[in-house]
């Protein structure tokens, strides 16, 4: 048992910095988040959404209010089934293009002599964050469908891209040729909850 | 070149599409799956006899391919119900029976070459998903309807 005291002392000390960082996170989040994850939105008439909100399209109430009042049980349930399929091959993409520009950033980060310590801890609490977030979110989707879940994925998106603003922020600070390829089209303003 | 030269370059071929070729069409739909079977699948390269010679084939093919990516945007966001009522006038310009159709697409899944060469995956996806919800909800109500053409 005292052996893995040291262990369980460094684990501890990490869970402490984590927590301290999100605590950060989340009390300084509504003030900066319009000037971190600033989206341009381009009109595209009618009832449609703007390109790009593909959140809006594939989490908006509009079909399946259409849906649910006129059509039959299994069409209802095959609406929400793909829908389901849809939000999590979305969530899916998103958290892949968030990994692809982390490894770039550390095969980059690998070559920087007088890397910040302090930066890259706070970019890395940042990502991992995001990966659980992305992933609950998907077990939420995958458990109970994203019409039940539909108020509480839009609370998790827009912490979710919180995160991933603050992900990007950072990676334009340490390492501004990777985060240039950061297009995870991810938009917290796409789900009105 | 940029963004904004390629779009001044094809303008012209580009209304000259659209007021001509495309507004005679019933539809988005029917839009969409002209400009898809105007491009050659193994180089992706758009004709149109009319265009390539007032704009060169070069021109012509760039006008379809954006009028394409055009129409294909403006389906993925446009509602469901939208979406039936493109997909029935697309139907009804055809000269296939609809239980045909709607039996052939189903099974063969030929929307899925409508799609244009360079989109989003997601756009595709959900453009796919809502496509497959759309034909089987006509398909319910022509079921229904011959239902009811039966009992009267």
């Amino acid at each position: 048992m005292s052996q893995l005291l040291p262990y369980l002392g460094v684990a501890s000390l990490l869970l402490v910095v984590a927590a301290l960082w999100a605590r950060q996170i989340f009390l300084t989040r509504k003030t900066r988040i319009e000037v971190i994850v600033p989206r341009e939105h381009q009109a595209a008439g009618g009832s449609t959404a703007s390109h790009g909100d593909f959140g809006e399209r594939i989490f908006g109430l509009e079909d399946w209010h259409f849906v649910s009042r006129s059509m039959s049980s299994e069409i209802q349930e095959m609406f929400l089934r793909e829908r389901a399929i849809l939000a999590i091959s979305w969530l899916r993409r998103t958290r892949r293009g968030a990994s692809l520009v982390m490894r770039a950033h550390v095969a980059a980060a690998q070559q920087i002599e007088d890397l910040q310590l302090a930066s890259e801890l706070k970019l890395a609490l940042s990502y991992f964050l995001f990966l659980i977030l992305s992933d609950v979110l998907i077990g939420w989707i995958w458990l109970r469908g994203p019409v039940r879940t539909r108020k509480m994925v839009s609370r998790t998106l827009r912490t979710v891209a919180w995160l991933q603003g603050a992900f990007e922020q950072l990676m334009a600070r340490i390492d501004p040729a990777t985060c240039k390829t950061l297009r995870t089209n991810l938009d917290h303003r796409a789900v009105r909850g | 070149m940029s963004l904004e030269a390629k779009h001044v370059e094809i303008e012209p071929a580009l209304r000259d599409l659209r007021n001509r070729t495309l507004k005679r069409l019933p539809g988005d739909f029917s839009r969409l799956v002209y400009l898809a079977s105007s491009r050659d699948l193994s180089s992706g390269h758009y004709s149109h006899d009319g265009l390539a010679f007032h704009f060169g084939e070069n021109v012509a093919s760039k006008a379809m391919a954006a009028c394409h990516a055009e129409i294909f945007h403006r389906l993925v966001y446009c509602s469901l119900e939208e979406l039936i009522e493109e997909l029935r006038n697309y139907i009804s310009s055809t000269s296939v029976r609809q239980k045909d159709f709607l039996q052939s697409w189903t099974h063969l899944g030929s929307y899925r070459v409508t799609i244009p060469s360079d989109c989003d995956e997601t756009a595709a996806e959900i453009f796919l998903s809502n496509v497959k919800i759309a034909l089987a909800i006509l398909q319910t109500r022509e079921e229904s309807a011959l239902q009811d053409e039966r009992s009267a």
